[in-house]
């Protein structure tokens, strides 16, 4: 069947293809602003963030300046980070504590739920004019909390968040439960861009098959490391979480701070790691304590949210401000109450293979660039091929290509059904 | 004059900025012809190299604590260079041109430790690409019988972002 987007999903012949001009097309690029960006639930930030009332951060999501706010009564605000007055950015800072927010152009102020507090020269204004509903900065449609994660939705109506996570909530769950005393993120933040499409990301990010080729020198690295290495092999599944969620869970050989020991950290550090999962058995019962401990996921929530709760846990969200090249930030989440040794173990870990400068996330960096260029031979006979595994009998191999397929159909879904 | 304030003199400090920039200098020619074991010989057996991200101190900031960039311990570093003298580290395969240029050099002792803060300009060139790291370097320098050894490099990036750049796949 060729759908609307010129995606083929033949099941009969084992075959999903996925036409390139998805990753080139202007006009394909600008729906998915229309028919996805402003229309999904998008990721904001998450509660420790903004740790204290009175607390403020600001971020771009999908290209649009958010003013993130806690307000003395401990309430969160999700604002549009422009002035009323003639557009100018109410809060330049990345982030900080202050409950009143001034813009630099005239003047005007504003608190921490976006209300005009003082207008200088109020007498050039009539009467009502500072109480006005449009004097006020604007809030973001709709703010959801799933546990500690905010998400913002530029739409007023559609499905609410726990609906739209479907099955992806209850792996927001499972992180949850990493901790007694709750997760953070840690300070430090990694801001890049990829000259790719946004999507290549999205399929990078839960890709298992391209590990043994892009990575080897990783994997080669991790060989070379006494001790690194448990005994667990690689192996799992891919889970469609719905709504274009989905997600690869599997055993890895590497080391995970909550509670898969690798030689390496010696046996003072397998005294805590034991520690960590006989509280992990006792707070959320055996079988779901061996699930969060010795099982790594990949997952992604459509659109742009990418959660991997590997070698350490990454928060990472993305955005196209063109075909060939989007944003991307990723931070490190934790336990609250993680020891010195085990947080810089997670740090340790995290860099190893995640991020700009890790031994692994350059290369996946090269493949979606150089897939980009690629796509430059152009004609309307070039598809991507995304049908490893379909023929399989059973549940999908964590290094088949379901859980992409999955995200290709929603993507498909909700373009078609912006275009009806 | 005691001793002790002899190297306040301007030859004495002098001459240890010479020596530093010297070692600086080397470096920056290791790395931009991609002589990386040479490179890793300028340093002591218990080096690191960080990179800390764009929104924390990175004059201050700890790895320990913060996520980094890059937080390299010795076996680390040495596993940086094995890897990028492979194949497989397809980021820098075909290698990437890069030019390092260090300027603005100030050092000053710290008990046995000698402290350089200078400036750099990283560029890196590959096929389609071309992006320019700025920002200070901090050395941490000791002197290992007369020979000038780095114990600790950290590159604070003077940038909001890594954009457009993605990744650091060279060495700083
Ligand atoms: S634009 Fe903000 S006060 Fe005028
Ligand atoms: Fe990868």
């Amino acid at each position: 069947m060729a759908l609307t987007t010129g995606i083929i999903n033949d099941k009969e012949r084992a075959q999903f293809l996925v036409p390139r001009r998805a990753f080139t097309d202007r006009s394909i690029f600008e729906k998915e602003y229309e028919a996805i960006f402003n229309k999904c639930w998008l990721y904001l930030g998450h509660a420790s963030e903004l740790a204290e009332p009175g607390t403020f951060l600001t971020r771009t999501v999908a290209r649009r300046p958010i003013l993130f706010t806690r307000d003395k009564e401990g309430e969160y605000h999700a604002l549009l980070n422009a002035c009323p007055h003639r557009g100018a950015l109410v809060c330049r800072e990345r982030h900080g504590k202050g409950r009143a927010f001034m813009c630099m152009y005239h003047g005007w102020t504003f608190g921490s739920d976006g209300h005009l507090m003082t207008l200088p020269g109020s007498s050039g204004y009539p009467k009502g004019f500072k109480t006005d509903p449009q004097k006020q900065m604007a809030h973001v449609p709709r703010v959801e909390r799933f546990g500690d994660f905010f998400f913002i939705n530029f739409s007023r109506d559609g499905e609410d968040l726990a609906t739209y996570l479907a099955d992806a909530g209850d792996t927001l769950k499972l992180l949850g439960e990493h901790s007694p005393s709750g997760m953070q993120i840690v300070g430090g933040t990694q801001e890049y861009s990829i000259r790719g499409n946004w999507k290549l990301l999205a399929e990078n990010s839960f890709d298992g098959y391209h590990a043994a080729c892009n990575h080897s020198t990783y994997l080669e690295y991790l060989g070379n490391t006494k001790g690194a290495l448990g005994a667990d092999p690689l192996k799992g599944e891919a889970v469609d979480l719905k709504n274009g969620h989905a997600m690869v869970e599997y055993t890895a050989p590497w080391g995970r701070p909550i509670a898969n020991w690798v030689p390496i950290w010696g046996e003072e550090g397998k005294k805590e790691i034991d520690a960590v999962y006989a509280e992990l058995q006792s707070r959320v019962g055996p079988e779901r304590a061996e699930r969060i401990a010795k099982k790594s996921r990949n997952m992604v929530i459509f659109p742009n949210l990418v959660i991997n709760d590997v070698m350490a846990i990454t928060v990472r969200t993305f955005f196209p401000t063109a075909p060939d090249y989007m944003e991307i930030i990723a931070w490190a989440l934790a336990p609250v109450e993680e020891s010195e040794w085990r947080r810089k173990f997670r740090l340790y870990n995290f860099t190893e293979f995640l991020g700009p400068g890790g031994f692994a996330t350059p290369d996946d960096v090269e493949a979606i660039e150089k897939c980009q260029q690629g796509y430059a031979v152009g004609g309307d006979a070039q598809y991507n091929d995304i049908s490893k595994g379909m023929a399989r009998d059973g549940a999908p191999s964590f290094d088949d290509e379901a859980q992409m397929r999955a995200y290709w159909v929603e993507w498909d879904r909700r373009l078609s059904e912006y275009e009806a | 004059m005691s001793t002790a304030t002899m190297e306040r003199t301007l030859e004495d400090s002098l001459l240890l900025r010479l020596r530093v920039e010297e070692l600086l200098f080397t470096e920056a020619d290791l790395l931009d012809s991609w002589k990386l074991e040479s490179w890793l010989a300028l340093f002591t057996e218990d080096a690191h190299y960080y990179v800390p991200p764009s929104d924390v101190d990175g004059d201050t900031a700890t790895p320990d604590t913060a996520l980094f960039y890059i937080m390299d311990d010795p076996v680390r570093m040495r596993e940086r260079v094995v890897r990028l003298s492979k194949i497989g580290a397809h980021s820098e395969h075909p290698r990437s041109k890069v030019r390092h240029l260090v300027t603005n050099v100030r050092v000053e002792r710290d008990g046995d430790i000698i402290r350089s803060r200078s400036s750099f300009i990283v560029s890196r060139a590959k096929d389609i690409t071309h992006d320019l790291f700025v920002g200070h370097y901090l050395h941490e320098i000791v002197d290992q019988g007369g020979e000038l050894k780095i114990r600790k490099k950290t590159c604070v990036l003077d940038m909001e972002a890594l954009r457009p750049h993605a990744r650091i796949s060279i060495i700083l």
